[in-house]
């Protein structure tokens, strides 16, 4: 176990550059994840650090080892695939066996330890099959066994739940939980979806075109977001953002007719400036507030709540979290907000505090 | 399918007939050369035949020269297999990375495949010519003596081979190449985050990948290998001294210089039964059928 330091990371592929000046510290025994849309640098991150992908330039230390031009095998990790990425030619438990083999473990050791990791994964009546008699989800198990048997430094997972369907997905996320509450290890996890990393994480790093949008903890990036990057990339569904034009010396918003006040920022802002309002959907059905006004389009009904499409007067599409009404296409409801709740962000999609 | 629906499934009238045809002529054929290889139909004496059992059969085995052709294509097909399928795929993993003239490599080791074999053998035999050909040139060079290549009994079988080896090596590599980029690279960097060194990635995880094609085109290989006539017939005729006559080529000498038709049918259907008996047992090993790894 060990703490892992991702220092000014930069690498490109031709012109194209995929990891701009990255730094990560990953303390020792946390669940970090690497959350970012398709194509963001988020996998190049991990494999980087798995040792098989170079970078250009900047340093990679795990625990007190800088092992930025080391090979995978001498980095001590422990990686989990997408794609399970199973020996296909060998059963379950020489899957698992493997890590254990090439570190010429004698064979009563690792026999024992592979039995251990099948108990703990609840494998043990798969052993002697072949990875392409497995299910999904059972496959996944065997890859994190196969993680798991050798106790490495680290722990890598590169998107490890995509392939599976929504039940097991939900499932093997709390799996994944469990396992680091109770090894308590350095866990550094790649994912494009947002629930998985505000379940899992202790520290969302949310990566965007090779740059690094925002780091912090789940609640701190729903909650205060640096910019509207991410303000609209966590959450379902996402935040509402509205067009707002500054008046009264900075003190007020209007959006359509609406007034708001936000005196409470500290950061002045000029009349007639355009800026953004974000508010999430929940934060859109309060008792008292700003009113707006919203012709529904489609209501969603999800049992315990319902989220209700439509537009404002002004034409923008928002979405709406509702407890109490379902209130049915045509029919037109008046939206409340606090403007505390509300955030700003200037032209450039940056955070207004 | 359900049996109801088997039954009514309508293309079976276009199937059918065509597996009808093949089965008839490929029977029929197969039964009429039994039935003349069991009688002593010769093109000496045509028209007098009658019927002698098993007596070309006999023949065979009391025949020394055509033991020694049958020995001779073992120990071709074997040695051709192995170099073939062992060098195709030290190229092809010595080619599994990414280089400039990758497209023009590949081009070029289509040109040994879809050269005819005429050309192939004839291209040789200027090389291995002991006077003039490039083989003996380069040999001294190195300050060697000549060598012989398909004038000396000990040697001109193995001189075949390398026309062999030549021409068919680029076809396991290309078989082989296709199979490798078609498998998952997941695994190998699976393995050597879990701690393999390249030799053990490719050992263990690799070429446990690449068996089922290494096996198939082992398969190919044997076959062609064991019918080879082409390169014989024209770099060696089967000489010197008979040296380099395999089976194949022998059973065409029997059928089309000594005209001894039923002998020369007997020879093929040994020939087909040995093939199959092999192979079959050839590919129960490559692909056992528990586990059907």
């Amino acid at each position: 176990m060990a703490k892992l330091s991702i220092r000014s990371v930069s690498k490109s592929y031709g012109a194209v550059s995929v990891l701009d000046d990255v730094s990560v510290e990953v303390e020792e025994g946390s669940f970090v994840v690497l959350l970012g849309p398709s194509g963001c640098g988020k996998s190049t991150l991990l494999h980087a650090v798995a040792g098989l992908n170079p970078i250009d330039s900047g340093s990679i230390v795990i625990g007190d080892r800088n092992v930025t031009n080391l090979p995978a095998r001498e980095r001590d990790v422990a990686m989990v695939f997408q794609s399970y990425a199973l020996y296909p030619t060998m059963t379950v438990a020489q899957n698992i066996a493997f890590p254990l083999k090439m570190r010429g473990l004698d064979r009563r050791t690792s026999d024992e330890k592979v039995a251990g990791v099948a108990r703990l994964l609840q494998i043990e009546p798969l052993m002697s099959r072949l990875p392409r008699e497995l299910s999904g989800g059972q496959r996944q198990r065997v890859a994190i066994g196969r993680a798991l048997v050798r106790d490495p430094r680290l722990f890598l997972f590169d998107e490890p739940l995509s392939n599976l369907d929504a039940a097991l997905r939900t499932e093997l996320r709390a799996e994944i939980k469990r396992l680091h509450q109770s090894i308590r290890r350095t866990m550094v996890y790649v994912t494009h979806d947002q629930t998985e990393a505000l379940t899992l994480a202790d520290k969302i790093v949310v990566l965007k075109a090779g740059r690094i949008e925002q780091t912090g903890t789940p609640l701190s990036l729903y909650d205060d977001p640096d910019n509207a990057f991410v303000a609209g990339f966590i959450g379902t569904p996402r935040m509402n953002f509205l067009k707002a034009v500054v008046v009264d010396d900075g003190k007020t918003l209007t959006v359509g007719e609406a007034r708001v006040d936000i005196s409470h920022l500290k950061t002045g802002l000029e009349s007639g400036k355009t800026v953004t309002l974000g508010i999430r959907p929940e934060h859109l059905d309060e008792k008292q507030g700003v009113a707006l006004s919203l012709a529904v389009d489609v209501t969603e009904r999800l049992g315990s709540t319902s989220y209700v499409h439509g537009a404002l007067p002004s034409g923008e599409t928002v979405v709406v979290e509702r407890r109490e009404d379902q209130p049915r296409f045509g029919e037109s409801i008046t939206l409340r907000f606090q403007p505390k709740r509300a955030r700003v962000f200037d032209e450039e999609g940056r955070r207004i505090r | 399918m359900r049996p109801a629906a088997a039954a009514s499934d309508p293309t079976k009238h276009f199937f059918q007939p065509i597996i009808v045809c093949l089965t008839v002529a490929s029977v029929a054929l197969t039964l009429f050369v039994i039935w003349i290889s069991l009688h002593d139909l010769s093109l000496m004496r045509a028209g007098r035949e009658k019927f002698v059992g098993l007596d070309n059969y006999i023949r065979f085995l009391g025949d020394p020269r055509a033991m020694a052709a049958l020995w001779r294509t073992v120990l071709f097909t074997v040695l051709a297999t192995v170099i073939e399928i062992a060098l195709g795929l030290a190229v092809v993993l010595f080619l599994d990375r990414d280089f400039a003239m990758k497209r023009l490599v590949r081009t070029l080791l289509l040109v040994p495949i879809i050269m005819t074999p005429v050309v192939v053998g004839l291209t040789w035999r200027f090389l291995f010519d002991p006077a003039t050909g490039m083989a003996n040139y380069l040999l001294s060079l190195g300050g060697i003596d000549q060598v012989d290549w398909l004038g000396s009994p000990r040697i001109a079988l193995f001189s075949v081979l390398v026309a062999d080896i030549w021409q068919w090596t680029p076809f396991v590599i290309l078989l082989v190449m296709a199979a490798l980029e078609s498998a998952p690279t997941d695994p190998l960097n699976a393995a050597r985050v879990d701690g393999a060194r390249e030799w053990q990635v490719t050992w263990y995880v690799l070429l446990p990948m690449l068996r089922r094609a290494l096996a198939i085109v082992a398969l190919i290989r044997a076959i062609d290998s064991i019918k080879a006539f082409d390169l014989f017939y024209i770099m060696t005729r089967g000489g010197p001294a008979l040296s380099t006559e395999t089976l194949n080529y022998y059973g065409y000498i029997v059928a089309f210089t000594n005209f001894d038709i039923s002998y020369a049918l007997a020879i093929a259907i040994i020939l087909t039964v040995f093939t199959n008996v092999a192979l079959l047992t050839m590919y129960s090993v490559l692909f056992p059928k528990t586990g059907d790894r």
